[in-house]
């Protein structure tokens, strides 16, 4: 009866612009808006409504088709589903409920910078398991688990939101190889689909395949970002988090000292049912049908608290829309952001704040959880390009990173999460260093073509390369590095930006040559990028080999590995 | 305790034995005359049905804990097409529950690939009850149940001989109107099996094609091409390039691209403001610029808008670099630079 009552609700919503009445944009991305709008004919219900942008959007039509799809076919409570959807010239609309306390991300950046409290975390991330947990039974992998993808309304119920990369395994898409008959062999994808932050490491690794478990991953970071108010890493840029990822694990440890610093105490079972999502052997994550069971779920509070304890008091969502892009430099930046992260739903505010924050917003360098000695990295940051600063610092990790692995050359990410637990204080601060260093690290790269220090990281490239490789297959490098491209693209665009309102304002000329010489430098960075990802494609069957032959001298492998260090064109132009 | 004396497993044909028999039971009983206390038993046996065919769907996809057994696939499919289970289960399809025509769906259209003693017998019974197909189009014009039967329709029409029944229907003309229906996840659904149907098996198309020609044409360009509705217009367009710069349509092609009307429906489309339609569109336009065999009229219409095309042309690029676009067009602009002199 249910159904059939859902069905006829569904029908009734007019599949004509013109019965609906437009109110205000409360969230844009890349190629779609969301608008807050009432539909006339049905007593003028609230409805929310997507437009996206079929011309603008890089995603082919048939991914379109088959998020249309997955929205009009799942039915559960904790799963935003779209009334109808209809195109209009050349848009489509997909009206769906309004949820009026917006995005759990948009909530969190406008009243609750440091994180919500552990009990309302609670609520929320048990509506969402919900959720998952039907998603998986239908064979669904979400993708895109984030605080922005999580929706409350103003009665404290949470729905998850946007199907835009989600997948089914019973319908393999065009990149899959769908001529096969249907078996669990389609349980896995290889697709690198997601917001890098969020990424499990084995989309990332997107060779070996991935499938429900990395939805559990997202899931542990979405925790974390519930927790601290954004997700690890999230300081850096999205690409560069993935090569943190790549050569590293996150570590909890990290998260936990930092805790401990802001007079913030998690819970034992929050921070246990974190670290099992957070697991990097996926089989070793539970599924959400176990999560649900775990004791920081027990005794969960309702909507009614969420109401009382987070809601109250919250701007509207127009209101944070509206102040999100006061904040912003100039507004237009709003839509120039990271194409590969689906425009979330009522949450535009996260779109433009990731790719600006690493520019322009210290606050969230303060809060950075993962490298507990920022305070200078703060103040690099606001002259993060200036070279000797950098260079130095460059110097200083490759030894450590050398050390490390002579010290134990098997040393792989996975092991190195493991590590934490038995290895004893100092060595933790030196890992510490290394993790801070690993960030100089890929600022450094972007110094190479300084004159004063191009012998030096001429070396330095041959072992971070060499490094890499031991920890990285090359395979998986070359999406990433799609995505890095597109990432950069993106940057680039901020910046150009950031050029032309500069250019129509009152900052001095040297900034702009400062940008511009940025640009030249992200630009080279992503050809040396792509050389390197070739390089390491051939490096790494000499490497398999030579490793195979002589595990033991892992420096000497180290040492003979070749990479091509000459200086790309550069081929983007402002 | 109950568990622990039960009888041993359900075998996969037994499983297919009882949901026939329930759907058999559904069927009959379809009367709007039901009794409140039937109705109590009929909502059991539903429930019973769900979890029957949720079951069927385990035992051919598998689960997180085990991979799909062939043994019991083959059972299955056998015992699924020794009698009309697939008839049944379209039929009564309208009566599940949402979750159960979703599996049911699955089951369906997993059905379709298995081979049973190295045969597709899915597509033995379908050509047996190509009347099927007829139900299954029809999806289209109910929207609750348009997504399930559109999804079984596309897996059936991986047979070739069912293909040629769908194309050689009646019903092909209906996919006009179908692809622009309102509703986006309806219209774009017919559209993904319109598309299937003319590139999926490429003999069975091409023969379709040199057939029937001349309505399929004059429908492709006044209802799509021409359409009003800009998605359809790109879709089609798109659909048309790969139709024709298809070899097993080379014949189809160079009829297509020796109309005059054909040739101002596509100048026409590189007139859009959209770009992807001007990009799909200029992929057929080169077809008739690269024509070694230009009809008279063609050649008159190139001429009469030589410098506006090559105005064009010369302005025209690709957000990406496309060496391949790069050279089509080059050789499209030489092409209508070397026409005879203009007039």
């Amino acid at each position: 009866m249910a159904v059939h009552e859902e069905e006829n609700r569904k029908m009734s919503f007019p599949l004509d612009p013109n019965s609906y009445r437009i109110f205000q944009k409360i969230g844009c991305g890349v190629s779609a808006a969301v608008y807050k709008a009432v539909c006339l004919p049905m007593n003028s219900t609230i409805v929310a409504i997507k437009a996206i942008d079929l011309e603008r959007s890089r995603a082919n039509l048939d991914d379109v088709r088959r998020e249309a799809k997955a929205m009009a076919l799942l039915s559960h409570p904790n799963i935003l589903k779209a009334h109808c959807s209809f195109t209009v010239d050349h848009h489509l609309w997909v009206v769906m409920p309004f949820m009026a306390a917006g995005s759990l991300h948009s909530i969190i950046s406008s009243s609750f910078p440091d994180g919500l409290s552990e009990s309302s975390i609670a609520v929320f991330l048990k509506e969402t398991l919900n959720a998952l947990l039907y998603l998986h039974d239908q064979g669904h992998l979400h993708r895109d688990i984030k605080a922005g993808n999580i929706l409350v309304d103003s009665d404290g119920s949470v729905k998850l939101a946007d199907f835009g990369v989600s997948a089914s395994i019973y319908e393999p898409n065009s990149s899959q190889t769908s001529s096969s008959l249907f078996s669990s062999s389609n349980l896995w994808f290889n697709e690198l689909a997601g917001t890098p932050y969020w990424m499990a490491p084995e989309v990332i690794h997107s060779h070996v395949g991935y499938s429900f478990k990395a939805d559990i991953w997202s899931f542990g970071i979405t925790a974390l970002e519930l927790a601290h108010g954004r997700p690890p890493l999230s300081h850096l840029p999205p690409w560069k988090s993935l090569f943190m990822r790549i050569t590293n694990s996150l570590r909890l440890s990290d998260y936990e000292k930092c805790k401990t610093s802001k007079n913030k105490k998690f819970s034992k079972s929050f921070k246990d049912m974190v670290a099992s999502c957070l697991s990097p052997d996926p089989s070793r994550r539970p599924t959400a049908e176990k999560l649900l069971k775990h004791p920081f779920f027990k005794n969960c509070r309702s909507g009614d608290f969420l109401v009382r304890s987070v809601l109250q008091g919250l701007p509207t969502v127009e209101e944070r829309y509206k102040e999100s892009l006061r904040s912003q430099h100039d507004p237009q930046a709003a839509i120039d952001d990271d194409e590969d992260d689906e425009e979330s739903l009522v949450a535009p505010v996260e779109k433009h704040r990731r790719i600006s924050g690493w520019n322009f917003n210290e606050r969230v360098l303060e809060m950075d959880p993962v490298f507990p000695t920022q305070d200078k990295e703060n103040d690099r940051e606001g002259v993060r390009f200036d070279g000797d600063n950098i260079s130095q610092a460059n110097a200083s990790i490759h030894a450590e990173e050398i050390d490390r692995m002579k010290a134990n050359p098997s040393l792989s990410p996975t092991q190195s999460c493991s590590l934490d637990d038995t290895d004893v204080d100092n060595a933790r601060s030196k890992h510490d260093d290394v993790e801070k260093d690993k960030l100089q690290m890929d600022l450094g790269r972007e110094r190479i073509n300084e004159d004063d220090t191009v012998t030096n990281s001429e070396e330095q490239e041959e072992y971070e390369v060499s490094s890499t490789s031991t920890t990285v297959a090359a395979a998986p490098l070359v999406p990433v590095l799609r995505l890095i491209m597109d990432s950069l693209e993106d940057e680039r665009q901020v910046l150009s930006n950031l050029i032309a309102g500069i250019s129509g304002g009152h900052i001095e000329t040297k900034h702009e040559e400062d940008i511009q010489e940025t640009i030249a430098q992200l630009s080279l960075q992503l050809e040396q990028e792509k050389k390197r990802s070739s390089d390491l494609e051939a490096e790494l069957e000499c490497l398999r080999k030579t490793t195979i032959e002589n595990s033991e001298d892992v420096s000497r492998t180290t040492y003979s590995v070749q990479c091509s260090n000459t200086t790309g064109p550069i081929n983007i132009s402002i | 305790m109950k568990s622990l004396f039960k009888s041993k497993p359900k075998t996969p044909a037994e499983i297919v034995r009882l949901t026939r028999e329930i759907l058999i039971y559904l069927d009959s009983n379809s009367t709007s005359r039901e009794a409140a206390a039937s109705k109590t038993k009929r909502e059991e046996k539903m429930l019973e049905l769900s979890k029957y065919i949720r079951e069927l769907k385990c035992i051919l996809y598998g689960n997180s804990e085990a991979e799909p057994v062939s043994e019991a696939c083959s059972q299955l499919t056998q015992e699924f097409f020794r009698e009309n289970t697939l008839r049944l289960l379209i039929i009564c399809l309208p009566k599940l529950s949402l979750e159960a025509r979703k599996d049911a769906t699955q089951v369906v259209a997993n059905l379709q690939r298995q081979q049973v003693h190295s045969r597709l017998i899915a597509s033995d019974y379908l050509e047996a009850n190509k009347d099927l197909m007829d139900i299954l189009i029809s999806g289209y014009e109910i929207p609750e149940l348009a997504l399930h039967y559109g999804a079984m329709l596309r897996e059936c029409i991986r047979h070739q001989s069912i293909a040629r029944y769908v194309l050689e229907s009646e019903h092909m003309k209906k996919f006009f109107d179908y692809i622009q229906l309102p509703n986006f996840d309806i219209a774009s659904d017919a559209s993904a099996t319109f598309k299937e149907l003319m590139t999926r098996h490429k003999s069975t198309v091409a023969e379709f094609l040199t057939k029937n020609y001349e309505w399929f044409f004059a429908e492709f360009n006044s209802k799509l091409l021409e359409s009003p509705n800009y998605i359809t217009r790109r879709q089609a367009v798109k659909l048309l390039g790969d139709m024709l710069l298809d070899r097993a349509n080379s014949g189809v092609m160079m009829r297509y691209v020796s109309s005059k009307d054909n040739l101002r429906i596509l100048m026409n489309l590189l007139r859009e403001t959209s770009k992807n339609i001007q990009l799909e569109a200029f992929h057929v336009f080169k077809l008739f610029a690269a024509n070694q065999n230009k009809p008279p009229d063609i050649v008159g219409i190139l001429i009469a808008n030589r410098s506006k095309l090559l105005r064009f042309l010369g302005g025209f690029t690709t957000d990406k670099e496309d060496e391949q676009f790069e050279a089509d067009k080059s050789q499209v602009i030489k092409e209508i630079a070397a026409l005879g002199p203009s007039s």
